[in-house]
């Protein structure tokens, strides 16, 4: 009875040990994903199968030194072999390892089936920072280690997520079956996140692949696994996952912005560059009403070259082209043009044909006023 | 025959009585082992690949 009591006691206490263990971060991280979930219980299974067969080895040994020991008259037994025994002891650690192997086997082949994902996202690793890109969606960024170097270097107190936080993380949908492509641009990297239960080679050269479907929405942490050189430890993976409706529209977001500075909106355009662009917009576009020289064919449509009241007023100017003049012949061109299309064709307008006011519209300007 | 492919199969499991070993190499010649063993190895593998091939249908 009290040694039944003795086991029973311990056994509570061994039971306990997991939660104990992951509260305190020592024991692996169960994760989002029900691979990671997966992984976690095999880990958990085959740790406790190893810990009986500790015991019971350890203890037939401990029990077997004690109580046949010298001093209490205890004399080696002097055999060479046993068949039986033999075969025993060869036949359950063969049969624990193919019980063990089985389950291990079918969660490795749902890691390996990257097939039929809803989203392709190539990962790049660089020294020292890694690159996504969404395939097919034409959004791709780097994502930057985000620690402030006064943390690093400098006496400033070290924040919670130290090395662990990036100026822009991945954004994946939970819920969806996303495949990770990964590569590197120059040494072998490796992304890693726990949670995620992803910790995959990135090898120039070669494209490996893996997958996730996460569960819940969240942020995920992770780092390079690979010693990759000095700022190996500088280049941490974050991972925002967030409902679908709420990607969709990162996603757009991000689109929009790669477009916009793919036209080049965000930057500052010269005279000279607006000039040439507006000249062919103007020949496309204007021209057939206007003139080529700007002379258009009055009063349906009005002369530009030397047209003061034009040049005088830049914002109306904008304003014509932009929204066009309601009753009058001139459409509006806020969705037929682009923004640099737009600001090139003012821009033309007001310095081609004598019009020389060296007025220059940006095309960020436009691109605000559409915004409105 | 028989004898020689039980003992390979016995070599393969690791657990053999001591008095087929003697046996075994008291014979004087080792190659129907030797042959045994490289017929039976690679017989193993294909069944090992089979299987797999089977489980991952
Ligand atoms: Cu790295």
């Amino acid at each position: 009875m009290r040694t039944m009591l003795v086991w029973a006691t311990g056994a509570l206490a061994l039971a306990g040990i997991p939660q104990a263990a992951l509260a305190n971060g020592w024991n692996m991280p169960v994760g989002v994903t029900d691979v990671s979930r997966d992984i976690y219980s095999l880990h958990m299974v085959i740790f406790w199968i190893c810990v009986v067969i500790g015991v019971l080895v350890f203890g037939a040994m401990f029990y077997s030194l004690f109580r046949y020991r010298r001093s209490q008259g205890a004399s080696a037994a002097q055999f060479h072999e046993h068949t039986t025994v033999e075969v025993i002891w060869t036949a359950i650690p063969l049969l624990i390892l193919i019980g063990m192997a089985l389950p291990a086997t079918a969660t490795l082949r749902t890691m390996y089936d990257a097939s039929q994902a809803d989203l392709d996202v190539m990962v790049t690793g660089q020294q020292w920072r890694w690159r996504y890109e969404y395939l097919g969606e034409e959004v791709a960024f780097t994502s930057n280690l985000g620690t402030p170097r006064e943390q690093i270097a400098g006496g400033d107190e070290k924040g919670e997520n130290y090395l662990l936080e990036v100026d822009e993380p991945l954004v994946l949908p939970v819920g969806q079956k996303v495949r990770l492509l990964m590569t590197s641009d120059d040494v072998v990297h490796s992304w890693w996140v726990p949670d995620l239960a992803v910790k995959q080679d990135a090898i120039p050269g070669f494209v490996n692949e893996n997958w996730v479907r996460i569960n819940e929405p969240g942020i995920y942490r992770g780092q390079c696994a690979e010693l990759c050189g000095r700022d190996h430890g500088f280049m941490p993976v974050v991972v925002e996952a967030v409902e679908p409706e709420q990607f969709d529209q990162w996603l757009a977001q991000r689109k929009e912005a790669a477009t916009q500075a793919a036209m080049g909106i965000d930057r500052e355009w010269g005279l000279d560059e607006l000039m040439t662009r507006g000249e062919k917009v103007y020949g496309s576009i204007c021209a057939s009403c206007h003139q080529p020289d700007g002379s258009g064919s009055p009063p349906t449509f009005p002369a530009l070259a030397g047209n003061q009241a034009m040049l005088d007023e830049r914002a109306r100017h904008i304003d014509t082209v932009v929204n066009g003049v309601s009753g009058t012949a001139m459409p509006a061109f806020r969705s037929t043009l682009n923004p640099v299309e737009i600001a090139a064709v003012i821009t033309w307008e007001r310095n081609a044909w004598g019009n020389e006011t060296g007025d220059i519209v940006q095309p960020s300007e436009i691109a605000e006023q559409l915004s409105e | 025959m028989w004898r020689v492919i039980k003992s390979v199969l016995a070599a393969f499991f690791g657990v053999q009585k001591e008095a087929r070993r003697r046996e075994d190499f008291g014979r004087g010649d080792g190659r129907a082992f030797i042959v045994a063993g490289i017929v039976m190895g690679v017989v193993l593998v294909v069944l090992v690949a089979l299987i797999a091939h089977l489980a991952a249908g």
